[in-house]
């Protein structure tokens, strides 16, 4: 367990922010800790979607369960914060 | 004893040179600080200022700019304008003064080694004029706001800001620290002078002074109009120095030197000058939006000085070019949303009527910008206050030391330009911040941003309290909306009258 920095460019928000995580965070938990900073203060929140991490202009989505000790990030490492429909 | 006409003796007294012979040429003028561009002294003798003035008429001159600008402030101080001003208007004058008036006597310290290590009598000459007008100007920015210091904690920033960790100043400090306090006297002439205020210093001078009249503020309005008539002259400076490097092989290192000027330039200007006139400006008082400025003052006329130059247009001019619509709102809704941080306190600028200004002058802004804004809008309706504040900190640019930001909302597109460099990640808001860094990396590669200094634990606490503390932004100090939420009872107005119907 390690405090790592990351840095959370959140879909539809305008500016990349610093976001501290634990090495032992997973991604869906990577996501909320992003959200903090976004939803609710300049990004509406989207009732039954669910947020996925990806590196930054990458398309491929982060598997939800990994944990960010294993994910090779470097310190303040971009990654996109994105909304994933229902059943999507 | 009759005196001379001034062209009978100005080109002789003006060419008169050294012809060193106790010393080498590269001990009377050291290349690191003269120029290393290998040419001696006789080719730049023939270096022409377009613009010459003597001593004498500079003196004269100045004194009758001096009792104009000083005349209207003493007629003027008892109509307490401060006191009736816009708090948004007030902001504006707290933003210039902070970040402008000693970043004008740093710009003295350039003129000074124009004047004493250039190879050129005429620069020499024409910076030693230069170098007075850079000091009066630091002299004049001070002594001005200084009435209202006992008014207005924050009109101390004037004075203090260039000093603070304050990270819109740490951004200044490393712009005016790149293109003018550590450059060589050719440098500094082409980087200053021609790059930033031939047209970005006309910008914030004229352009301010035209919203300044139109609010009243004529103490304001003729300070920086009085200003802006030196800095015409001594902008020159640069022009014949670009011809001489051009004219003897030299084109590719002056382009570069105006390319990366000019970027840093923008992006000061989109995080000082973007939100004053789009934003803080009272509607009514608006002369032209900022874009429109841009176009005018900047596009227009780099593109002619840079051809007549027969230099090129940046390679990076399509960029600019949409850049010029859309990254100051995004400066401005980063400063306003971490506003502890600043010095002054910023005006939202976000009234329906200010909306649909900004829905005018930049199609798609609702749509875009506006969709950041309708959150923090219904936070403040609410009282939802711990919402409408940061909890964490921006992710800042490695080169201009400003947010990395982009287009949000539905329009959705905000990059970042990462590079590593020797096992660091370095973060860049723009793929022409990122090229100034690849030019010269060891130049800028030990540089810490604001966030880099928080993630060395070089901030303590580290959260909001010790930041503050780290910026030197004492409690009477720290920004707050400028008009203390009063427009957010026109969103709660319109909210009751749509629940009524």
């Amino acid at each position: 367990m390690a405090l790592f920095p990351l840095t959370s460019n959140f879909e539809g928000d305008f500016v990349l922010q610093l976001l501290p995580v634990d090495t032992e965070n997973t991604m869906d938990e990577v996501a909320a800790a992003a959200a903090v900073h976004s939803v609710g203060r300049r990004v509406r929140d989207r009732p039954g979607h669910i947020l996925r991490v990806r590196l930054h202009g990458s398309t491929e989505l982060l598997p939800r369960n990994l944990k960010v000790a294993d994910a090779g990030f470097r310190p303040t490492e971009t990654l996109d914060i994105v909304w994933q429909a229902p059943g999507a | 004893m009759a005196v001379l006409n001034r062209m009978d003796w100005y080109d002789l007294a003006r060419s008169t040179n050294w012809t060193p012979r106790y010393v080498t040429e590269d001990e009377l003028f050291p290349p690191k600080l003269s120029g290393e561009f290998g040419l001696p002294l006789s080719a730049w003798e023939s270096y022409d200022e377009p613009y010459k003035q003597t001593y004498p008429e500079y003196v004269k001159v100045q004194r009758e700019k001096d009792a104009g600008a000083y005349s209207v402030k003493a007629a003027l101080e008892r109509s307490r304008i401060f006191e009736n001003a816009d708090p948004g208007w007030k902001s504006v004058m707290k933003a210039h003064y902070g970040a402008i008036a000693r970043g004008e006597y740093a710009a003295a310290s350039a003129e000074a080694r124009m004047m004493r290590f250039s190879k050129a009598p005429g620069m020499r000459n024409m910076s030693t004029l230069g170098c007075m007008d850079e000091i009066r100007h630091g002299q004049m920015q001070l002594y001005f706001p200084h009435e209202h210091v006992s008014k207005d904690r924050q009109m101390d920033w004037a004075f203090k800001a260039y000093d603070t960790n304050e990270w819109a100043m740490i951004a200044a400090r490393h712009f005016f620290d790149d293109i003018m306090m550590t450059r060589d006297a050719i440098s500094v002439s082409i980087m200053l002078t021609f790059s930033f205020e031939t047209g970005f210093t006309n910008m914030q001078f004229l352009g301010l002074a035209a919203d300044a009249a139109e609010a009243g503020d004529h103490t304001f309005a003729n300070l920086i109009s009085s200003i802006q008539t030196d800095e015409s002259r001594h902008a020159q400076i640069g022009g014949p120095a670009l011809k001489l490097l051009i004219e003897n092989g030299h084109k590719a290192e002056a382009q570069k030197r105006v390319d990366i000027a000019v970027w840093g330039a923008w992006k000061l200007f989109s995080v000082l000058t973007g939100p004053i006139m789009d934003y803080y400006t009272p509607l009514e008082h608006r002369k032209q939006s900022f874009k429109e400025f841009m176009e005018e003052w900047i596009v227009a006329q780099f593109e002619r000085a840079l051809t007549d130059m027969g230099l090129e247009l940046p390679w990076y001019w399509d960029i600019f070019l949409k850049d010029i619509a859309q990254t100051h709102h995004g400066m401005h809704l980063g400063s306003y949303y971490w506003r502890p941080t600043l010095w002054w306190n910023p005006a939202a600028g976000i009234t329906p009527d200010e909306r649909a200004w900004l829905e005018e002058k930049y199609p798609g802004w609702n749509d875009t910008w506006g969709q950041c804004w309708d959150v923090f809008i219904d936070n403040v309706v609410d009282g939802n206050m711990a919402k409408a504040y940061p909890e964490t900190l921006p992710y800042v640019c490695n080169m201009c030391q400003l947010p990395i930001l982009g287009v949000p909302g539905k329009g959705w597109d905000v990059k970042d330009y990462p590079l590593e460099y020797k096992g660091r990640l370095y973060h860049f808001g723009s793929e022409v911040d990122r090229w100034v860094f690849e030019q010269e990396p060891e130049r800028y590669a030990g540089h810490l941003s604001i966030v880099d200094r928080f993630l060395a634990g070089m901030i303590q606490p580290m959260n909001l309290e010790g930041a503050l503390q780290y910026m030197n932004l004492a409690p009477g100090e720290i920004g707050d909306d400028a008009h203390n939420y009063a427009w957010a009872e026109i969103y709660r107005a319109l909210r009751e009258t749509r629940k009524a119907s």
